[in-house]
């Protein structure tokens, strides 16, 4: 964390832009749907809809557009703009840090680290930052606003949600754990390809091939063994909570489908729910996904040694 | 015996050596020195087969083929070279060896006190160590892996460099005592190391001069 924290320190200026882009698209699209779900309204109800109400609901449409082509743009800068303070960050300390006696295992650990743990983590924050930033962002926001809507339907989303949530943490400290020795064994399979070439001739002038080569066959099972357990808990973790996210969609159109004949709610603030419970849905549904990625990220990061 | 006959060798376009002879009979301990780049790294990696001459021909032992001449050589290098696995590993490369030779060949280099320390002893992983290892350990886990091959001809290339006095002395010792019944060929920058060799040669311009064809400079060196 103290990594990310340098990063996004560096960056203040880009990743604040980023974030207001964020705030600035997500209101636009609630009041965007807040303006539907009132159409709905309107047409259910029989009342005139003048060409101000349309006006409006053409303009929201136009800024929901553009703030989400300025949010994902801004995302994409202020990612770009980390990916780089970390690339340097990395080069800058491997020149400043001073050379250790053991030149081969130096080297190919330095190595080791910029074909794995930096590249991965570049690429994660190139890809897949400021999208799970967004995405999540999105959830908070759209839950403030249901909740200003009607508090009973929101807490028919929300409890399940709590529930997914506890799952969600529960499921995402299990593959933590895994992720990360997973990501041991790759390094240590990977330093053995580098130092063996690193030490090339202590390698031929003591036949020690054999050795290298049953040294990254017992590394490569070692990693395999890993990764198999790594990707059969992160599908099984991930098929549960696929379903689970499926609750609160189907909780949502029985109360809410009743308290719509009840009339105790409208048809528009209905739609208002159905629009918005994806921003609440998906985000769960991809928590696991997002959390472990995260957690993948971070474990990387925390490996890289930048200044 | 050892024999160099009008070896050219090249790097990157450089010319390194031009009919480069050399002959070092068996048992014979012979320093080598000279400045820096002028190819005795290069010479002692020609004999270990690690480099092959552009033209002439390197036999150790008779054998020409670069692939035996390996087999005949141990070589300790300025940098240990060790491997991301266990110190047992590091030493003897994989091979089978008595655990009474590995336990003499590992007090020979002054590694018992230490490895005796460590958690595995012997069987500890160095991959997870690599903060841990002091240069002076791993030239020692270096030159055990040298003594454990006891190959008859043992290659030096400045195995002190990165040590401080007081490992290097003990390195030293430790080497003379291995290499007394051995054919050694040292490379160093400081002479003083060569003191009881029975020759030394000094490398210049792609020669090699005997130390006692030029008294003078013999003079200003030791």
């Amino acid at each position: 964390m103290r990594n990310l924290r340098l990063l996004l320190k560096r960056n203040r200026i880009w990743v604040g832009v980023a974030v207001l882009a964020a705030i600035f698209s997500n209101l636009s699209q609630m009041i965007y749907t807040y303006y539907v779900g009132e159409l709905a309204n309107r047409i259910v109800g029989r009342t005139m809809i003048g060409l101000a109400f349309l006006a409006v609901l053409g303009g929201f449409l136009v800024s929901n557009a553009v703030t989400q082509f300025l949010n994902q743009y801004f995302g994409r800068f202020a990612a770009e703009k980390m990916a780089h303070s970390l690339r340097m960050g990395y080069a800058t300390r491997l020149l400043r840090k001073a050379t250790n006696d053991r030149e081969g295992l130096s080297v190919s650990s330095a190595m080791s680290v910029a074909q794995n743990e930096l590249a991965q983590a570049d690429a994660y924050l190139g890809n897949t930052f400021f999208d799970v930033f967004g995405m999540a962002f999105t959830g908070i926001l759209a839950t403030i606003f249901l909740l200003l809507q009607d508090i009973l339907l929101t807490l028919t989303l929300l409890l399940p949600t709590v529930l997914i949530l506890v799952y969600v943490r529960f499921s995402s400290r299990k593959l933590s754990g895994i992720v990360s020795s997973t990501q041991t064994e790759k390094a240590r399979m990977n330093q053995v390809v580098y130092s063996a070439v690193s030490a090339f001739p202590a390698v031929k002038v003591f036949d020690g091939e054999a050795l290298c080569k049953g040294a990254f066959r017992k590394r490569l099972l070692a990693w395999e063994g890993h990764a198999t357990k790594n990707g059969r808990w992160h599908a099984l973790y991930n098929t549960l909570s696929g379903i689970l996210s499926r609750v609160p969609l189907l909780l949502l159109l029985l109360v809410g489908g009743y308290m719509v004949i009840r009339e105790n709610i409208q048809i528009g603030t209905l739609i208002v729910f159905l629009n918005l419970q994806k921003s609440l849905t998906l985000s769960i549904m991809n928590l696991p996904s997002w959390l472990s990625g995260f957690q993948v990220f971070t474990t990387n990061l925390s490996r890289v040694e930048i200044e | 015996m050892i024999e160099l006959k009008n070896v050219a060798f090249t790097y990157q376009e450089k010319i390194v050596f031009q009919e480069l002879s050399l002959k070092v009979e068996k048992g014979q301990k012979v320093g080598i020195v000279g400045e820096s780049g002028c190819g005795k790294s290069t010479l002692l990696r020609l004999i270990a087969g690690l480099y092959r001459p552009a033209e002439g021909g390197v036999t150790v032992d008779g054998e020409n083929d670069p692939e035996k001449i390996s087999q005949k050589v141990s070589i300790v290098l300025q940098t240990p070279m060790l491997l991301p696995l266990t110190i047992r590993e590091n030493i003897t490369m994989g091979h089978a060896f008595s655990e009474e030779w590995i336990r003499q060949v590992c007090a020979a280099s002054n590694l018992t006190k230490w490895i005796e320390t460590l958690p595995n002893g012997i069987d500890t992983y160095l991959g997870d160590r690599a903060d841990e290892l002091s240069g002076g350990q791993a030239q020692r886990i270096a030159i055990a892996r040298a003594m454990c091959k006891n190959a008859q001809v043992l290659l030096l290339d400045e195995p002190t460099s990165a040590l401080d006095g007081e490992n290097a002395a003990a390195v030293l010792e430790a080497l003379d005592h291995f290499g007394e019944d051995k054919t050694v060929l040292h490379v160093t920058h400081r002479p003083e190391h060569l003191v009881g060799y029975d020759r030394i040669l000094r490398m210049e311009g792609g020669k090699l001069l005997e130390a006692n064809a030029s008294c003078a400079w013999r003079a200003v060196s030791l």
